[in-house]
């Protein structure tokens, strides 16, 4: 048990150095830096090469690789290139949006693929069955920046019931709340769509077990027999479910831009652009602890509703 | 009930407070693409954080609606006869944001800032040797050489006078501006919105609008469906497409003016056949600029040399090039330009109009033989490799932003290693260099002319034209508009019926 544990967090803390490595040098091998995008089109070259070494950009690249690690470990995610602030600062300030968003967005997708999933299962073949999987397919393919515009155009210029874009930074947590609907409807609808079909492809091979066919010629209630083939199925579903948490922090990039919310994504994707390695790096240290704590979360629940695997 | 003084009173305070309450904040909301980086004036290049720091901070001297330099903090200024000393006259009774006195001092310390290492603009102040504040409402800037551009660099956004005792304690100015203008800064959520409240204290009087709400908003279509929501009074990106619909509705008004840009298909003159001014002029013929102008930019003026139309330094006798394709087939015969010849053109991605100006272009090369590749690369490749460092492009379209003195456009060019166009005049180099130090006007006029003129004949551009200015406004807004050549946001004048 203990050398499992181990070889766990080693594996993970390989994880973590290697990725972060990758985006440290990945970053920094693309074309142009911060210096240049800062300069634009109207900053003669002196002064450019001025504000690179003013960022320390000039120095040797192996130089900036050890003083980020020593910072990092410090607990110092380094200062933007181009906001001249703290990175932990600028994250925190974003964090909770992209959290809101994420949180909301994966609870409809499960309340609504769940349901939608298991009514399908359990009528396989029938019209209602037949439309819900039509519904999971469109779901699937809208890409969200169009069916973000698509709700927008409805739901806000059309009938007024939501706001435009953006998300008031203090006050009300109704009023956030609200501004959030919109956004975490995009996010949901493909994962709902992924959810509801993985769910019912579950129970339909848990129905064709063999103790449920022995169950059912027992004489065992329809309804209780749901009942164990669900406490089957669900399981299976966890690894799926760490996944589209995971995969809900770049969903949110491309619905934080359509809605003009001031969360993580636009945070990454501006940083990008600008070349503010640090503002990258920051929000990968912080989505590679997200992956590692969903997944071992994940884990978790899944030892917790499997007796078999606590035992192994 | 009988009306006694204290009911009498209660209810007094009750229509009062209703009344205040009605009146209720005049608030004005402007969306726009394009986001600042920092709102330090004197870190920072971009138009996009000069749009929002014109409303924070002022300059000592600023372009009127027409362009035409008139007193803002300054009251008067005068060169001395050599050119080679510039006093200013600092107006009386002026305040910072924080309730400071703004003196000559905090004048000297903004121009010291701004000449200095770190400072984007510091090349357009080396000839300034002394800063001196006499006294608290004179400035004196002792000069090595004549400035004749000088009075313009100040005019523009970097120009901006920041309080000496924070520029002393290394305030954070990009984050926390602090200045003398119209608005304050209230609140700036990145990539969300910067909200400015108006200064009562301002030296030309309060605005009239309590509060502005800059939003940023990447998606073109959504600034128009929030214009007819009703939540921006002034979008500045709505597409040429939703134009028509713009023009159809009476709530919104479509204002077009001159805007500062000359937009090129610039060419790397150090390429083989591009170094050849007869193909360079072939190319010029071989595009139909006022059909680019009119579908990729929604219309705009043709040029035919390196300066925005319209302006005070363009020579009369320069007149964009004919479309002539089979003039410009010739051309490129008697250059020799063999069958195979294959141009890589390099398009910046985040903006769309240059994406389809440059596809067009791409058409029009092919009616006279001339292939070209198309690469469309992201704004920080674009800036890395095209603009600096490799040059790695044969062809690229881009627009030049504009500039109060022709020397901000022009500086540099002729030298092959100091533009990216590589365009190799020692002749033109010569001309503008000289006009870049010289006091005497008319002889700077003179010589942009010569070089304007040898610019449109040399052709290291293929010219396009100047695009409008174009913005929707909500038909209940008047008094917005943008700076001419600077294109920054002017909103002291903002009304809203």
């Amino acid at each position: 048990m203990l050398r499992l544990a181990l070889t766990q967090v080693l594996s993970v803390l390989v994880a973590v150095v290697a990725t972060l490595t990758v985006v440290f040098f990945a970053v920094r091998a693309l074309p142009g830096d911060a210096a240049v995008i800062l300069g634009g089109l109207e900053t003669q070259t002196e002064q450019v090469e001025a504000l690179r070494g003013e960022l320390g950009l000039d120095l040797p690249l192996s130089v900036q690789y050890v003083r980020y690690w020593a910072d990092l470990l410090r607990g110092d995610l380094g200062t933007s290139l181009r906001e001249r602030r703290p990175v932990g600062e600028m994250l925190r300030e974003r964090l909770w949006v992209t959290l809101s968003l994420a949180g909301l967005a994966f609870s409809l997708a499960l309340v609504s693929g769940l349901t939608v999933g298991l009514l399908a299962g359990r009528r396989t073949g029938t019209t209602g069955d037949g439309v819900a999987l039509g519904l999971t397919t469109v779901g699937l393919t809208l890409p969200e920046f169009w069916l973000g515009f698509l709700l927008i155009l409805l739901f806000s210029v059309q009938l007024g019931w939501f706001p435009l874009i953006g998300l008031p930074v203090e006050g009300d947590l109704g009023v956030r709340l609200w501004h959030l609907i919109l956004p975490a409807v995009t996010l949901a609808v493909p994962r709902a769509a992924q959810i509801a079909r993985l769910a019912r492809v579950r129970l339909l091979e848990e129905a064709s077990a063999d103790y449920v066919r022995t169950a059912r010629s027992k004489g065992v209630s329809p309804r209780a027999l749901t009942r164990h083939v669900a406490a089957n199925a669900l399981p299976g579903l966890l690894p799926l479910l760490a996944l589209e948490l995971g995969g809900l922090l770049t969903g949110t990039i491309v619905v934080e831009q359509v809605f003009g919310l001031p969360g993580l994504g636009s945070t990454l994707l501006g940083a990008i652009a600008a070349r503010d390695y640090p503002v990258v790096q920051g929000v990968a240290v912080l989505a590679v602890l997200v992956y590692v704590l969903v997944n071992w979360l994940a884990d978790v629940l899944q030892m917790l509703a499997d007796p078999r695997l606590r035992y192994e | 009930m009988p009306l006694t003084r204290h009911r009498f009173a209660l209810a007094l305070c009750l229509v009062v407070l209703g009344s205040v309450g009605l009146a209720t904040a005049r608030s004005f909301t402007l969306a726009t693409a394009a986001q600042p980086d920092a709102l330090d004036p004197h870190r920072t290049s971009a138009t996009s954080s000069f749009q929002v720091t014109k409303s924070l901070y002022d300059t000592l001297v600023e372009p009127d609606q027409d362009g035409v330099i008139v007193p803002s903090l300054a009251e008067s200024w005068s060169f001395s006869p050599d050119g080679l000393t510039l006093s200013f006259v600092v107006r009386d009774g002026v305040r910072f944001h924080d309730g400071s006195v703004l003196t000559a001092n905090d004048v000297a310390a903004s121009v010291r800032r701004l000449a200095s290492a770190g400072s984007p603009k510091a090349d357009e102040f080396e000839m300034v040797v002394d800063v001196s504040a006499p006294d608290e409402r004179t400035l004196v800037l002792t000069l090595s050489r004549p400035a004749p551009a000088l009075l313009e660099s100040l005019a523009s956004g970097w120009g901006a006078v920041l309080p000496e005792a924070l520029i002393d304690a290394g305030h954070d100015f990009g984050n926390r501006p602090m200045g003398s203008g119209p608005f304050v800064m209230r609140e700036w959520v990145r990539d969300s919105f910067v909200r400015l409240t108006s200064n009562p204290d301002y030296f030309r009087g309060a605005p009239e609008v309590d509060e502005v709400v800059i939003r940023f908003v990447a998606d073109p279509a959504v600034q128009w469906q929030g214009l007819r929501a009703g939540a921006f009074d002034v979008a500045m990106d709505v597409a040429s497409v939703d134009w028509p619909s713009v023009r159809a509705d009476d709530r919104f008004v479509l204002e077009q003016g001159p805007s500062g840009l000359a937009l090129v298909a610039a060419l790397n003159n150090r390429r083989p056949y591009l170094d050849d001014v007869r193909v360079r002029r072939a190319l010029n013929l071989a595009v139909d600029a006022e059909t680019v102008m009119e579908v990729a930019y929604g219309g705009g003026l043709t040029i035919g040399t390196f300066m925005e139309a319209g302006s005070p330094w363009l020579p009369e006798s320069v007149e964009p090039y004919p479309y002539d394709p089979e003039a410009s087939r010739e051309l490129l015969r008697a250059a020799g330009v063999p069958e195979a010849w294959r141009l890589e053109m390099v398009l910046p991605q985040p903006y769309e109009p240059h994406v389809v100006a440059g596809q067009m272009i791409q058409d029009y090369l092919r009616e006279v033989a001339v292939r070209v590749d198309v690469r469309v690369v992201e704004w920080g490749v674009w800036l890395g490799e095209v603009f600096r460092g490799a040059h790695d492009f044969d062809v690229t379209v881009i627009g030049h932003s504009g500039k109060l003195d022709a020397s901000g456009r022009l500086s540099g060019y002729g030298h092959p290693e100091a533009t990216y166009s590589g365009f190799d005049d020692p002749q033109v180099a010569a001309w503008i260099d000289r006009a870049g130090v010289i006091a005497d006007a008319e002889e700077r006029r003179e010589l942009y002319a010569l070089a304007l003129a040898r610019i449109h004949e040399e052709a290291p551009f293929i010219f396009l034209g100047t695009p409008f200015t174009t913005f929707v406004r909500a038909a209940h807004v008047n008094g917005f508009w943008v700076t001419p050549l600077l294109d920054t946001f002017d909103m002291r004048e903002v009304v809203m019926d």
